[in-house]
């Protein structure tokens, strides 16, 4: 991306020709001064917002990159001033090896969680997106209405939603309160019942166990994986379906009539005609779909409780950060969040290149 | 393919309650024979467009029947029609190369990709884009796209080509040359061809058959130099030609055409009021003429030379009257005389618009 030269510009509107036959402008010192001034003005404008970016989003970048090297750094400790054991690289080895004390979250227990729930459910919620957009633009009753329905639940809390699915798929009791009424094995176990499928324990939580794979270190916990998958999707598609139908009804329909004179297919249709015309904005959901994945957070302590799980087996990226910033070992929260940062750049240079490849704009 | 439109109407409910509905084509009959080019000419709005749709399968009729060959294809869905469109604006996919665009077609057909690239080249050649395979339709100028368009349409050997002001985005000297280029092909190929335009010049230029239509309803079909010379109504005389015919109100009393006081010409219709058509190329100028024209102007065009001249009686603000060059007018002159061409010019029923033959 290049910038273009105001002042340049300006000057070029003014080209006089001497009298050697030479193209130059004639300015005097003050017109020079002026226009220099603006070409720079843009800068007085933007002022305000960098500011406040400088205070809230640069400061607190490098000093969580500095604090990140501090040896058993405590922030509060004399007077706020925080003392620290001299510099080094122990934090992140530290992190990484998951060497981080009992109790708090394990680093790549919450870097797989959070992967495995964006790298799934972000495409998942895309294509399923594209596909109600494409019913949806298809359909010409209560379209409005269908709209709006779909939209809703991006109008509500990432909490309270969580709240919600747990309680949809939470076991609640014993089995023998349950025989009796007083427990309940939600709505999901009793739906799943009718197909002959007996009940899971999806949130973890009760007398039942829940079932796990287990992978090197690292306990999979499948059941509850699903859970914030479908939450995740779920709660993706409002945004999308916006995003994508509004693109969709953008398309000029006279394509559609070449594909049908040209005998194509519904399928060949979606897939070679409406997704390559929509896909800066599918690009544009992926990128920003797998970002904000990254940092999920407040669902999954929705569904799962501030523990994020038993012991954070369900813990993200974030959820880690906030665990040891909470414990005060806050060493390993910036570590973790540089790191978080690092790992987030990469996939999106990854994720740019691929889908750079693809994109048409037009 | 021989194509036959029988009774073809097609109505748009209106959107208001209560409102008028659009009868965008009424009544159509036309037979089209095999091999021909066949062109819809009219203003906008006539419902060339919709015709067009009509015959491709993108619009059902509200009535009557569109029969190719012996087969009805009324309510035949378009991809199984065989039929190759060009839009009015190309509708070219911006996201595929040229090569990928004109093999659209064949990969719905399952045709294997080499066969395809295959075929994709020799439709290319035949508008002579077959260096362009790579580009996207982005990177082409009007007159390529719309060839690009055409080898789409052409490369699965439809039985029907149809075209939609296909000229319409190119300036003047690219549409000569494409419209020579679209007769070209169509000879060469041998496929019947419907060629929508508005713009009479290219109908006249190209057509075997020409199709005068008028808000929904056919005018006049025939040979483009038929109608030119033979005018159903007003309207199509008023269509055709450039400069466009002059129109006088005028009278015809006792076997004499008069226009204003003079009598201009004779005929054998009875007493009444007549609208009086004369083409440009009708005047012949001459001191003792019997049709006096105030002079405006006169312009000067090389092959031949236009009087441009003022009449009362004109419904134009100007009447054109074309002339040899060699012809030579009295210097400065403010009226000139003109004796009229029998056979260029017509007489039109002042109430229906009808020419009275
Ligand atoms: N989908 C539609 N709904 C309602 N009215 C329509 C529709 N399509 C066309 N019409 C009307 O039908 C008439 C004929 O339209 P059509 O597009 O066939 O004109 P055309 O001869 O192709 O004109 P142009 O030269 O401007 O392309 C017009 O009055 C138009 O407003
Ligand atoms: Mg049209």
């Amino acid at each position: 991306m290049k910038f273009k030269n105001n002042s340049a510009k300006a000057v070029e509107a003014d080209l006089v020709l001497n009298d050697d036959m030479t193209v130059a402008p004639k300015l005097t010192f003050g017109e020079k001064l002026r226009r220099g001034f603006k070409a720079q003005s843009g800068w007085l404008f933007v002022a305000p917002a960098l500011i406040l970016m400088l205070v809230f989003t640069f400061y607190p970048i490098v000093a969580a990159f500095v604090n990140a090297f501090k040896l058993d750094y405590n922030s509060s400790a004399n007077m706020g001033e925080g003392i620290y054991n001299g510099w080094g690289i122990d934090n992140f080895t530290r992190v990484l090896r998951g060497d981080t004390g009992t109790a708090g979250a394990n680093f790549m227990q919450c870097l797989v969680n959070t992967l495995v729930f964006t790298l799934i459910s972000v495409p998942l919620s895309t294509v399923l997106a594209l596909l109600i957009s494409v019913a949806l633009n298809s359909i010409k009753a209560l379209q409005k209405a269908y709209q709006t329905i779909l939209f809703l639940p991006y109008l509500t809390n990432a909490l309270a939603m969580g709240a919600v699915f747990a309680t949809f798929f939470q076991v609640i009791g014993t089995p023998e309160q349950i025989g009796i009424n007083e427990g309940t094995y939600g709505i999901i176990n009793i739906v799943l019942g009718w197909f002959g499928i007996s009940p899971v324990n999806w949130i973890g939580k009760g007398f039942m166990t829940t079932p796990y794979w287990r992978i090197g270190q690292l306990n999979i916990p499948w059941a509850k994986y699903i859970v914030v998958i479908v939450y995740e999707v779920w709660s993706g598609l409002p945004f999308k379906i916006l995003i994508l139908f509004s693109a969709l009804q953008s398309i000029n329909k006279q394509y559609y009539d070449a594909a049908k004179v040209d005998g194509a297919s519904r399928s060949t249709v979606l897939w070679r005609i409406t997704a390559p015309m929509i896909s800066p904005q599918i690009s544009y959901l992926l990128v920003t779909g797998i970002m904000g994945g990254m940092k999920q957070y407040s669902a999954v302590v929705g569904i799962f409780g501030e523990q994020m799980g038993r012991d954070f087996d369900m813990g993200t990226m974030v959820g880690y950060i906030y665990n040891y910033i909470e414990t005060g070992a806050s060493g390993y929260a910036f570590a973790g969040s540089l790191l978080l940062f690092l790992i987030i750049m990469v996939i999106t240079a990854i994720n740019n290149a691929i889908t750079k490849k693809h994109t048409t704009y037009r | 393919m021989r194509i036959l439109l029988q009774h073809l109407t097609k109505i748009f409910p209106s959107r208001t309650k209560g409102g008028k509905e659009v009868h965008a084509v009424e009544d159509m009959n036309i037979e089209i024979p095999s091999g021909k080019l066949i062109g819809l000419l009219g203003p906008s709005g006539c419902g060339k467009s919709t015709t067009l749709f009509m015959l491709s399968g993108l619009e059902t009729p509200t009535s009557g029947k569109i029969i190719f060959d012996d087969q009805d294809v009324t309510t035949l869905a378009a991809e199984k029609r065989g039929i190759g469109l060009v839009f009015q604006n190309y509708a070219l996919y911006p996201h595929m190369t040229v090569q990928e665009n004109i093999r659209f077609p064949l990969d719905n057909m399952r045709i294997k990709k080499e066969e395809g690239n295959a075929r994709a080249l020799d439709a290319a050649r035949l508008v002579q884009i077959e260096d362009l395979m790579a580009r996207k339709p982005h990177e082409l100028s009007g007159g390529q796209q719309q060839r690009v368009a055409i080898a789409r349409a052409l490369v699965k050997m439809p039985n029907v080509l149809l075209l939609d002001e296909p000229l319409s985005n190119l300036d003047a000297r690219l549409r000569l040359q494409t419209r020579e280029e679209i007769k070209r092909i169509q000879r060469e190929t041998g496929i019947t061809t419907v060629f929508v335009t508005h713009d009479q010049e290219e109908a006249m230029s190209i057509c075997d058959i020409m199709v005068v239509m008028k808000l929904g309803v056919v005018q006049q079909i025939g040979e483009p130099q038929h109608i030119y010379d033979d005018p159903n109504n007003l309207f199509v005389a008023n269509f055709l030609g450039t400069p466009p015919i002059n129109i006088f109100k005028g009278r015809i009393e006792g076997g004499k055409v008069y226009v204003g006081d003079e009598a201009i010409s004779e005929t054998t219709h009875g007493d009444g009021d007549v609208f009086v058509g004369i083409r440009p190329e009708g005047f012949i100028y001459d001191e003792n003429g019997a049709f006096t024209l105030n002079v405006d102007h006169i312009e000067v065009m090389g092959r031949d030379k236009s009087v441009v001249a003022l009449h009362e009686a004109s419904t134009k603000p100007t009447v054109r009257c074309i002339i040899d060059s060699d012809v030579v007018l009295p210097e400065g002159a403010s009226q000139l005389k003109f004796n009229i061409k029998p056979y260029k010019i017509y007489l039109f029923d002042a109430e229906t618009e009808e020419r009275l033959r």
